[in-house]
């Protein structure tokens, strides 16, 4: 095995994955980025006119991110698993140095002034969440982190989860000080799924899961003690007819949208909520024009192709040969799955609006190379999987 | 642990988490979708749709206003409104300068207007000019497109995304004061506050439009999708008054010349068909501008409220001014009646049979009724009269008897008759409603003096159209119809939708007494104190009043009411002059002339043939034979038979021109010019003062100054006839030849003060 790798290092370091990729993952990508893209345009181009005067003024930036996002995920698939294992350490690092800088040096969006999340590339003008990247980063280091004290976990159990957990809570609450609550959300879940996967006991989980929902329980009836902003989105949830600040404007918006739509939609380009009535809507809530112009059943069936996406990640990670390489794509796929669900139940009222994008779909061109980068990694492992390619399960 | 091996432990765990991921997470996102789009999907729908569209109401044109003879007297005529959406601008003050130095030029409205709407952010439309004409919509229409900052690349707005105009009407009154009492007038949202505008505003309205589009959810105003649906506003429909524009002219000009010259405080003329009841002329002054209503018309009394300092007093007398001129006074005003109620009186004696042309009375000045006495105007007394001659002489002892012998039973049976104790049902609004106890004595308390006092006309108010209804009863053989002023209503291509019937309202009177009543009534006109409101060449029947006002000494109401021809009456006619204050007071002198004035034009209007009698015909009037073409001789022997004087102007040997032309007719001793040359420049002359003259002194002197002269006026053989007025202007120039008409009127035996 170490032969065959030796000859695949090109430049020291780097070692080329060799195999070939999981072609129903890299197609269920494929078509997720590509409805993704078509639906991006059709939400944004009212508010592009209305904004820019140019409706392709979204779609033009998010289709160049889609084509290098793609030329990463390719680049990314190449690397072998063992290349990333190294860098583990440094992506943890760089994380947290970025989770730190943004909140000195962000950069101030028209409207979102209150927010420290985005920070500028130097010498660009193109803008970057760092929390994107922790999250990320988090994976990575806790999927080599965890398989590299493996043997030790079942050992020092309690002492070491406790470590890992301080290291998320810390990641998570930088985030939150960006005042980013679904991010720091997300970034908590995923870190606490990882240890779970990791093989930590479970009755630590059983407990935790007891404690969160205490605290939501307790956060909800005694909301006034929450940031206002979060007070006033959790009474909008709450009570369909408490908006004392226009808060739940976009979610009624998004509900209309949603309702309009029918079980068969009105037709590709058709909604009528995106113009200007829903605020944003190539953001967060884009999966709400989706229904309205989709109709139920085009919502479900981009809902199955991410669960499908979902499923055959998690298998890729079952067959990969090494726990490092399972770690990670399961924590990826985590990720891509837990923030989906989340921004489907957001946008159909389910739960609070939080703020949490749709992977694949959601305006934002580093997230976006980011996603397919992530989706590279992903493909990289499928190479060395022992799964049948052409085998859905 | 021990029972699992490591591997198997962590594949458990990955698939725990993806199931937990994939059935809870998802399932919840699957649940939320399904409950929003498919159970709730119909409210959230309905929800968006109501948020989508916009409902813009459009205005439905107004109906036309016509006279019977389709002249247009009202009409809406399209305009604009322009509004502002504040939303848009919200706090941007960069926007809101440029759109103020834009606007208000062009709008001719102040900066702070528009500042003062901009301030409302939460609005999305306000309106900023209502009315804009058409000139304004289009300078306005061309900034639409531009930008306001013009420069500045990245600022892409543009005036129409701030500004939208809105299709609106207005309403035009071509003859502006014309008729202003009858046709109303509509406020700033095309609703009728007066006048048929009010009466029949719903008629005229018409059904709005409403265009609904989806727009987007910023401005409200760009299209999205293909949603529109669009109800055309249906245009009001059409009225056709009874009121004829020439004959309401006649009308106005003569009651606004009284009105002026008695310097009244307010002048009234009704002319109604007698046999249709349909209104031909209304005329109330003070008129005003229905283009311009909250105008006060009268110019003195303009000034005088501008001088009041008070603000409350200011407003208080600016409203009284306005409501004073919008008043329809023949409508909504009642005045009492005076010696015009002794022709109901006589016509109730004569129906019961009580009274006879045979019986007489003898005046002595006054009469003891109960505790009083009441005097009669003519203090030394009519002495021994016949019943024609007690009307001749509205002599108030005599009908203050007629009016016992009826009894206050029989008396009141027939004033309720003649409609004095109810509303005529003119389809004008606020018409006066009589009221026992107020307007008249019910007939519980119809005692022997309230009886004596109605029976000529004093203690009892009625409106001015009562009155002209009730006369009509009288000349049409007795039957009591409603009046009406809309005689048609027509759809927009003119098809007639609904004709007014006439309506009988009940036979009051039996025709032979209605005939001996007019006999009677002619009498007055000929011979008695009605004597000015004589029109030559047509017999007119008619009775003066003059009644001094309860409890305001020396203030009077003179009225004249009358009928012609007497023969086949046609129309009646009923003027009321109220307050005159010029020094006259009685109906006969102040109030017949008008009458007569009225009638002299309107009768040859309406095609009645001037019937006259012998003696007229022998003393003035002939026809011009037309003598163009003919020689000079023959010309000059022919004009001198017939009486004529003549005067040649020119060398030429035939007549070119003659004036007055071809049966035009003039007084038999009067000018003709004949023009022989056409170079002869038209010889002129200066009109004299020919006010203050008999008959022949009058005729004299405008025969020396080279005019014709025609009579107007009471019977023409009266001596006692001095003239009032002349229709051209003493010491104006005029053409040689030509006619002036020249006023007459007696001072003898006219009055009838009660």
């Amino acid at each position: 095995m170490e032969k065959k790798k030796k000859r695949s290092n090109i430049l020291g370091f780097i070692t080329i994955a060799n195999g070939s990729i999981d072609m129903w993952f890299c197609i269920l990508v494929i078509i997720l980025l590509g409805i993704g893209l078509v639906m991006m345009f059709s939400a944004s181009y009212a508010s592009a006119m209305d904004k820019f005067g140019k409706p392709l003024y979204y779609f033009k930036r998010q289709a160049g991110f889609a084509a290098a996002g793609l030329a990463a995920m390719f680049l990314m698939s190449k690397i072998h698993y063992k290349t990333l294992r190294r860098f583990s350490k440094i992506a943890l690092f760089v994380s947290i140095v970025l989770l730190i800088v943004v909140l000195f040096y962000y950069v101030k969006i028209p409207e979102k002034e209150e927010f420290k999340r985005w920070m500028k590339i130097p010498g660009t003008s193109i803008t970057f969440q760092p929390s994107e990247i922790a999250k990320l980063g988090l994976i990575w280091f806790l999927a080599w982190s965890l398989e590299y004290k493996q043997y030790q976990i079942r050992q020092k159990d309690w002492r070491l989860l406790i470590v890992y957990c301080a290291l998320i809570a810390f990641m998570s609450g930088l985030v939150y000080m960006e005042n980013h609550l679904s991010g720091a959300i997300l970034i908590f879940a995923i870190g606490i799924t990882m240890t779970y996967m990791g093989g930590f006991k479970k009755r630590w989980y059983i407990i935790g899961a007891v404690i969160i929902a205490a605290v939501a329980v307790i956060a909800v009836v005694e909301r006034e003690h929450l940031p206002d902003r979060i007070e006033a989105r959790i009474n909008g949830w709450l009570d369909p007819d408490y908006d004392p600040i226009n808060a739940r404007w976009q979610i009624n918006q998004s509900l209309r949208a949603i309702g309009s739509g029918g079980l068969f939609g009105t037709g590709l380009g058709q909604s009528k909520q995106k113009h200007l009535y829903l605020p944003e809507p190539q953001n967060d809530f884009i999966f709400a024009i989706v229904c309205e112009e989709l109709g139920f059943i085009g919502a479900m069936v981009i809902m199955l192709l991410f669960v499908a996406l979902v499923w055959r990640g998690f298998v890729i990670a079952l067959n990969s040969d090494n726990k490092f390489a399972g770690l990670m794509v399961a924590g990826i796929m985590f990720q891509i799955g837990f923030q989906t669900a989340l921004n489907i139940c957001v946008v159909t009222g389910v739960m609070p609006n939080t703020g949490i994008s749709l992977p694949f779909f959601s305006y934002g061109g580093t997230s976006l190379l980011m996603i397919l980068a992530e989706m590279g990694m992903v493909l990289s492992v499928s190479r060395s999987s022992k799964i049948n390619k052409n085998n859905l399960l | 642990m021990a029972k699992k091996t490591m591997k198997q432990d962590y594949v458990q765990r990955m698939l725990s988490v993806v199931l937990i991921l994939v059935f809870v997470c998802f399932g919840a996102a699957a649940g939320g979708l399904s409950w929003v789009q498919l159970v709730q999907g119909e409210k959230y729908r309905a929800l968006a749709e109501r948020g989508q569209l916009n409902d813009t109401v459009i205005t439905a044109p107004r109906g036309v206003i016509y006279d019977r003879n389709m002249k247009k007297l009202a009409e809406s005529a399209s305009v604009w409104k322009v509004n502002i959406n504040p939303n848009k601008i919200g706090s941007d003050e960069e926007v809101l300068k440029k759109l103020v130095e834009k606007l208000a030029p062009i709008l001719d409205i102040s900066e702070e207007t528009i500042r003062n709407k901009a301030k409302y952010t939460n609005q999305s439309s306000l309106t900023l000019k209502t009315k804009v004409e058409l000139n304004m919509k289009n300078e306005l229409s061309a900034i639409l497109g531009e930008k306001l900052f013009e420069d500045d690349k990245s600022k892409k707005m543009v005036y129409g995304s701030y500004i939208d105009i809105e299709p609106d009407t207005k309403r035009y009154y071509p003859y502006s004061d014309f008729a202003s009492s009858v046709l109303g007038f509509v406020g700033t949202d095309n609703v009728g506050l007066y006048g048929i505008e009010l009466e029949y505003n719903s008629d005229l309205e018409g059904i709005p439009g409403r265009k609904i589009v989806a727009t987007d959810g910023r401005t409200n105003s760009t299209p999205i999708g293909d949603y529109e649906s669009f109800y055309d506003a249906k245009q009001g429909t059409n009225l056709v008054l009874t009121i004829d524009e020439v004959i309401q002219r006649y009308v106005e000009k003569s009651v606004k010349q009284a009105y002026i010259d008695e310097k009244a405080k307010a002048a009234c003329g009704i002319l109604m068909d007698v046999n249709t009841g349909a209104v031909l002329g209304m005329a109330s002054f003070q008129n005003y501008d229905l283009n311009d209503p909250q105008t006060v018309a009268n110019k003195e009394e303009a000034e005088r409220i501008s001088e009041i300092t008070d603000k409350d007093e200011h407003t208080k007398a600016l409203k009284a001014a306005r409501e004073n001129q919008w008043t329809n006074r023949t409508v909504s005003d009642m005045y009492e009646p005076g010696s015009v109620l002794k022709v109901i009186t006589a016509s109730a004696a004569l129906e019961e049979k009580v009274v006879s042309l045979d019986t007489t009375y003898t005046c002595t000045g006054s009469i003891k009724v109960k505790d009083r006495n009441i005097s009669c105007h003519k203090h030394e007394g009519h002495g021994t009269q016949n019943f024609t001659k007690g009307l001749m002489n509205s002599c108030n002892p005599f009908f203050i008897t007629v009016g016992q012998r009826l009894g206050s039973e029989k008396f009141f049976e027939y004033f309720e008759a003649f409609g004095f104790t109810e509303r005529t049902g003119i389809d004008l609004p606020s018409e006066a409603k009589p009221s026992a106890g107020n307007t008249y004595h019910p007939l519980s308390e119809f005692g022997i003096v309230e009886l004596s006092s109605t029976a000529f006309g004093q203690s009892v108010n009625v409106s001015p159209i009562q009155v002209v209804t009730a006369l009509s009863a009288v000349a049409n053989g007795g039957k009591l119809m409603r009046p009406y002023i809309v005689d048609k209503k027509v759809d927009s291509n003119n098809n007639v939708i609904s004709v007014t019937k006439p309506v009988v309202r009940r036979q009051v009177i039996s025709e032979s007494t209605a005939k001996t009543v007019t006999g009677m009534m002619e009498q007055v006109v000929s011979n008695g104190t009605g004597k000015n409101g004589y029109v030559v060449g047509y017999r007119v029947a008619g009775k003066t009043g003059t009644s001094e006002k309860l409890g305001q000494p020396g203030k009077y109401v003179a009225s004249f009411g009358c009928f012609a021809p007497a023969d086949n009456p046609r129309v009646a006619l009923l003027v009321t002059i109220d307050e005159p204050s010029a020094g006259r007071t009685s109906g006969g002198t102040i109030a017949a002339p008008v009458c007569a004035e009225i009638l002299d034009n309107v009768m040859p209007y309406l095609n009645v043939e001037p019937q006259y009698t012998e003696k007229e015909l022998a003393s003035l009037y002939t026809s011009v034979p037309g003598v163009v073409g003919e020689s000079i001789e023959t010309a000059r022997s022919t004009l001198s038979k017939a009486g004529f004087n003549v005067e040649i102007l020119g060398k030429g040997k035939t007549v070119l021109r003659q004036i007055p032309a071809k049966n035009q007719s003039i007084s038999k001793d009067g000018v003709v010019v004949l023009y022989t040359d056409d170079n002869q420049s038209n010889q002129t002359t200066v009109v004299p003062d020919l006010v203050g003259l008999s008959i022949s002194q009058a005729n004299k002197i405008a025969v020396a100054a080279g005019l014709n002269i025609k009579i107007s006026g009471n019977s023409l053989k009266s001596s006692e006839l001095l003239s009032f007025k002349q229709s051209l202007q003493a010491g104006s120039t005029v053409e040689y030849g030509q006619t002036v008409t020249v006023y007459f009127r007696s001072n003898h035996d006219v009055s009838d003060y009660g």
